[in-house]
């Protein structure tokens, strides 16, 4: 079994739900971010782009966090999800360094948003101080029969989970009838650094043009 | 607890799950989204959400996004209204005293009383938006106002959301589709609308068009977040959409891109215009029949025939003329009269529509207007939705009356994916209400709440509109802020003339700080509510997921409270808790609502009784109906007077539309009621929404505002580099209305002399001042007081028209 997560960025329109579905699930502390949504602006007035890049753990298979960890408090299952142990973790931080995507948190102590909410508490009182954290890809949710918090939210069905051993799951049928329908392969990012990683990403099918010439405008008046 | 998981995931999916209850509800901000949700509640609190992702139609599934995804934060915000609060020392300046409700109630009722004894009941106004409240909580407050003979302003023509352009070309003043219907669209035009940002649980059905082949156009000034699914963004000069529209519309005729046969049948295009007086022609003047009736020329029998706006059936062998002009006579006299098509022909045909000229205003090349054109008319069906930014404008209603005109002429209504839609508030009463809201078929003294910031009426002000002879001199606000998305220094001077100022909600937000009084609500996940909404065709309901917390009371509480001490006859009129409430409200609520149950939506969201899909204008395209589709909760007939025709019109022969040579659609230039002095100013400002807030609420929201750090306004770096302005400065925006401070962000995707600042945030975020300080002040459209129905026909607002500069802020050492 290889658990891996595709995001369309076709799909994708960077409205940030999966970046607070996982709050909600996760209870991050502040400035904690399992999944982020990186707004890309490319380009020069008016031939300018929008991109969204959803980002989150790459659950690697050839994972640097794991190898760089001296307390080996770092782990990998049976399903390829990369684990940070809460209960080993000293804080040395290897990890976070080594991570090449920036998605490892550490910090001496955890801020929190609301003191007194009692929502609030309930997450506090679970996440510890001074250990570092990453998206688990809900390995929680997952040992329960159910897919990633932010996979189920996103509400335009851009991220697809599942075992990319097994050529019927949703992942896998989803590759085959895109590569069929758009032609598209998906890819990793820095795949050259070689840490394979599982989090994949389909390219947007659009190519945005702009009217190019402007043929009214003169310089300062709008 | 850890597992193999070794991390503590949220208790109802995966950890100790004793004592865990699971409550399905529905949010009801005041986005229209109307997303499920299922919250998990622990010892009373809120301890998880997912969406509940149980629409039948599952291509819905799952519905919700991050404002409500977020809402445990503001639920358990520091900033809640906590009790019962009355002002100590001046207005505005944050000392309260916390006194009981029994105190808090018998304070309003007794300045009320005193108010309504000294200059009538109509000089108290209520007002209130969505946030927090819907047919049974707002309601409570209408039915109160009613009772009272108080004044009551809808929000949404103050908010601007209603499109007078709709209105005065199909009666109402919106259509929207239900939102799957996009994903049918061969070609989406999104016209100064950001639905990526601003509907997202929706915005599935524009991605998934254009994973299938379908273009998508973006017509705005800023490569806006929608702009990311742009096959071709078109960055418009400001306030030239009107004149982009009209351009398009030469091409289609220019081309023979006409559905003739459309026009004719649907609107006013064959009606006979008098030369002389610029009347339509009335049948009863060339003795055909009745003065309702219409007259046009049918070329089978080269006769003129008299149409009523009683069906849009006609005989199939009839052919109505568009072109050609002809001589009838009335009274003895020889009148020259000519189908509307003409007319407007006479307009397009100016050089300033052909795409050359066109192309010099809206700074879009001719050729491009040329293609959007043939585009939109024959990759079809083609979805143009309008958005806020074309219509926030004094001139809105020409730039949507040119943009409906190319669904017109093109036969471009009734279809899945086919349409012209606007969705901008929850304007559209999903049900009837008038069982609760107007006892006794009664209504509140309706006025526009324009001229309450105006401090008076204008000359021109409808004839119908009651302003109280003595002004206003009591305001009760129910989620609505004001003094943040519509501050002006108007504002402050009205509220400057009021004895009594009482603010009721969950969030001690701005404009309460402004209060006398303010009236700890509960948020919408602490009571009961009934909810529809106009994009998405389910009846859902709330239900107290938590007590609610505090001291807070449900408004229905409120207004029965308020009620008994106002005037005791008024008592049995709220002596019906919540739920009989919303019993009432289906019960009386109409065909749409026909069969559904209190019971069934105990359980779930229930599709309303509407077509599947929901489309606009079905009943007008296949049914024959005439216009307008009806507006809840005005009865039947009540918008008839400004479409006496019954078709899609497009010549208004009311005197405002004479004085104004608005007749036909033309194009206006956007700025040309400003002042010199604001004319002046070089940068167009604009205040998109964005997906951090809706209006203002969520401005404190903690988690959002941990990605949405600070305001910033966006900037082009060409205009930033002439104001030796670098990213991240503070800076300030000014002109002779106001001032307020915040910091640049330098951007290429905002269009040159364009400049952009997120609409709500609560000024306690920006460096200084108030955002919306520097929007220009009210200034109502004659024209679009030329009749008088709440939130159909009704002044609009001229928001996107302000100009403003921009000086980056020295800050002395």
């Amino acid at each position: 079994m290889k658990l891996g997560f595709l995001v369309d960025l076709q799909r994708c329109i960077g409205c940030d739900m999966c970046t607070i579905a996982c709050k909600q699930e996760n209870g991050t502390p502040a400035d904690v971010f399992f999944a982020r949504v990186l707004n890309v602006e490319a380009g020069e007035y008016p031939s300018v782009r929008r991109f969204y890049l959803p980002v989150l753990c790459n659950q690697c298979e050839d994972a640097p966090c794991l190898k760089a960890c001296p307390n080996k408090a770092i782990f990998r299952r049976e399903d390829g999800i990369v684990i940070i142990d809460q209960d080993r973790c000293k804080g040395a931080g290897a990890c976070v360094s080594a991570c090449p995507y920036g998605n490892i948190y550490l910090t001496s102590e955890n801020q929190w948003y609301t003191p007194d909410s009692p929502h609030e508490a309930v997450a506090k009182e679970r996440v510890k101080d001074h250990v570092a954290m990453k998206c688990t890809y809900c390995a929680q949710r997952v040992d329960n029969g159910l897919e990633p918090a932010c996979v189920v939210a996103c509400p335009t069905d851009a991220r697809i989970f599942g075992d990319l051993d097994d050529p019927d799951s949703k992942i896998s049928r989803y590759i085959a009838e895109q590569k069929e329908s758009t032609d598209r392969e998906p890819f990793g990012l820095l795949e050259q650094l070689g840490t394979q990683p599982k989090t994949r990403y389909l390219a947007p099918v659009n190519k945005p043009e702009v009217c190019l010439e402007t043929e009214g405008t003169k310089e300062g008046e709008y | 607890m850890t597992t193999l998981a070794k991390w503590p995931g949220r208790i109802p999916d995966t950890g100790d799950s004793t004592g865990v209850r699971y409550v399905r509800t529905v949010d009801s901000p005041n986005c229209t989204g109307a997303c499920g949700w299922i919250a998990a509640v622990k010892d009373g609190v809120i301890v998880d959400l997912k969406q509940a992702a149980d629409y039948s139609d599952t291509s819905y599934n799952p519905r919700g996004c991050l404002r409500g995804m977020s809402m445990t934060q503001l639920i358990y915000h520091p900033d809640r209204v906590k009790k019962p609060l009355i002002r100590v020392g001046r207005r505005g300046e944050g000392n309260w005293r916390e006194v009981s409700w029994e105190e808090a109630l018998d304070f309003v009722a007794e300045k009320m009383k005193s108010i309504a004894a000294r200059y009538g009941p109509e000089s108290i106004l209520f007002f209130n938006q969505v946030t927090g409240t819907g047919y049974v909580q707002k309601g409570a407050q209408t039915r109160l106002a009613t009772l009272m003979h108080a004044s009551y302003a809808t929000a949404y023509d103050f908010n601007g959301d209603i499109s007078m352009g709709y209105t005065e070309t199909l009666g109402i003043d919106s259509i929207e589709s239900e939102s799957k219907a996009w994903a049918k669209a061969k070609t989406i035009l999104l016209w100064g609308s950001n639905v990526l940002q601003t509907r997202i649980p929706d915005a599935r059905f524009i991605v998934q068009a254009q994973q299938r082949g379908s273009k998508v156009v973006v017509i705005s000034p800023r490569a806006d977040q929608s702009a990311k699914a742009a096959d071709f963004w078109l960055p418009i000069r400001p306030g030239t959409d009107g004149l982009l529209a009209l351009s398009m519309a030469r091409v289609l005729i220019e081309e023979g891109l006409i559905n003739e046969a459309f026009t004719r049948k649907y609107t006013d295009l064959p009606l006979l215009v008098r030369d002389d007086t610029g009347q339509r022609l009335r049948a009863s003047e060339v003795s055909l029949g009745a003065l309702e009736a219409f007259v046009a020329f049918d070329e089978t029998t080269q006769a003129l025939v008299a149409l009523t706006a009683e069906t849009l059936a006609r005989p199939p062998q009839e052919r109505l003329a568009l072109r050609g002009s002809f001589q009838v006579g009335i009274d003895g006299k020889t009148v020259t009269v000519r189908p509307v098509y003409e007319r407007l022909l006479a307009q397009l045909l100016q050089t300033q529509y052909t795409p050359e000229e066109a192309a010099k205003v809206t700074d879009i090349p001719a050729q491009t207007i040329r293609q959007l054109a043939r585009t939109y008319a024959t990759q079809r069906p083609a979805q143009i939705i309008v958005g806020m930014g074309v219509n926030h404008r004094y001139h809105g209603d020409l730039a949507i009356r040119a943009i409906l005109l190319l669904g017109a002429l093109t036969g471009g209504f009734g279809q899945p994916g086919q349409s012209i839609d606007v969705y901008s508030g929850q304007h559209h009463f999903r049900i009837n209400v008038e069982s609760w809201w107007y006892p006794e078929g009664k209504r509140p003294n309706m006025v526009p709440a324009h001229y309450f910031v105006m401090g008076g009426p204008t000359p021109t002000m409808n004839p119908k509109i009651h302003y109280p002879a003595e002004g206003f001199k009591g305001f009760f606000f129910s989620h609505a802020n004001p003094f943040t998305t519509e501050r002006s220094t108007d504002w402050d001077r009205a509220i400057e003339r009021l004895e009594l100022v009482v603010a009721c909600d969950f969030m001690m937000t701005p404009s309460c700080e402004m209060a006398d009084v303010v009236l700890p609500a509960p948020t919408f996940w602490e009571k009961w509510e009934l909810v529809g909404t106009g994009c998405h065709p389910y009846l859902q309901i709330q239900q107290p997921i938590i007590a609610p917390l505090y001291e807070s009371r449900s408004e229905l509480w409120m207004m029965r409270e308020l009620a008994k001490r106002i005037d005791p006859a008024f008592a049995p009129y709220f002596d019906y808790t919540e739920p009989e409430v919303i019993q009432m409200l289906l019960r009386e609520g109409g065909p749409e609502a026909e069969g559904i149950t209190f019971e069934q939506l105990l359980q779930g969201p229930v599709r309303l009784k509407v077509p599947d899909p929901d489309v606009p204008l079905l009943e007008q395209i296949q049914h024959d109906k005439p216009f307008p589709p009806r507006a809840y909760p005005h009865p039947q007939g009540a918008q008839r007077p400004f479409l006496q025709s019954g078709r899609m019109e497009f010549y208004k022969e009311e005197a405002a539309f004479q004085q104004t040579e608005e007749t036909v659609p033309v194009y206006k230039d956007a700025w040309d009621h400003l002042s010199a002095p604001e004319r002046a100013y070089p940068l167009a400002l604009v205040t998109p929404h964005s997906k951090w807030r809706v209006h203002s609420t969520h401005s404190n929201n903690p988690w959002l505002r941990n990605i949405n750090r600070k305001p910033v306004i966006e900037i082009h770096p060409k205009d930033a580099a002439v104001r030796h302005i670098e990213e991240g400065d503070l800076v300030e925006v000014y002109n002779d209305h106001g001032r307020f401070q915040l910091w640049a962000r330098l951007t290429e995707s905002v269009r040159p002399g364009v400049v952009a600042v997120d609409h709500g945030w609560w000024s306690r975020f920006l460096a200084a001042g108030d955002y919306h300080s520097v929007v220009t002040p009210e200034r109502v459209n004659p024209v679009q007081e030329a009749y008088y129905l709440p939130a159909v026909y009704a002044p609009g607002q001229a928001w996107k028209d302000t100009r403003v500069e921009i000086a980056k802020v020295v800050q002395s050492s």
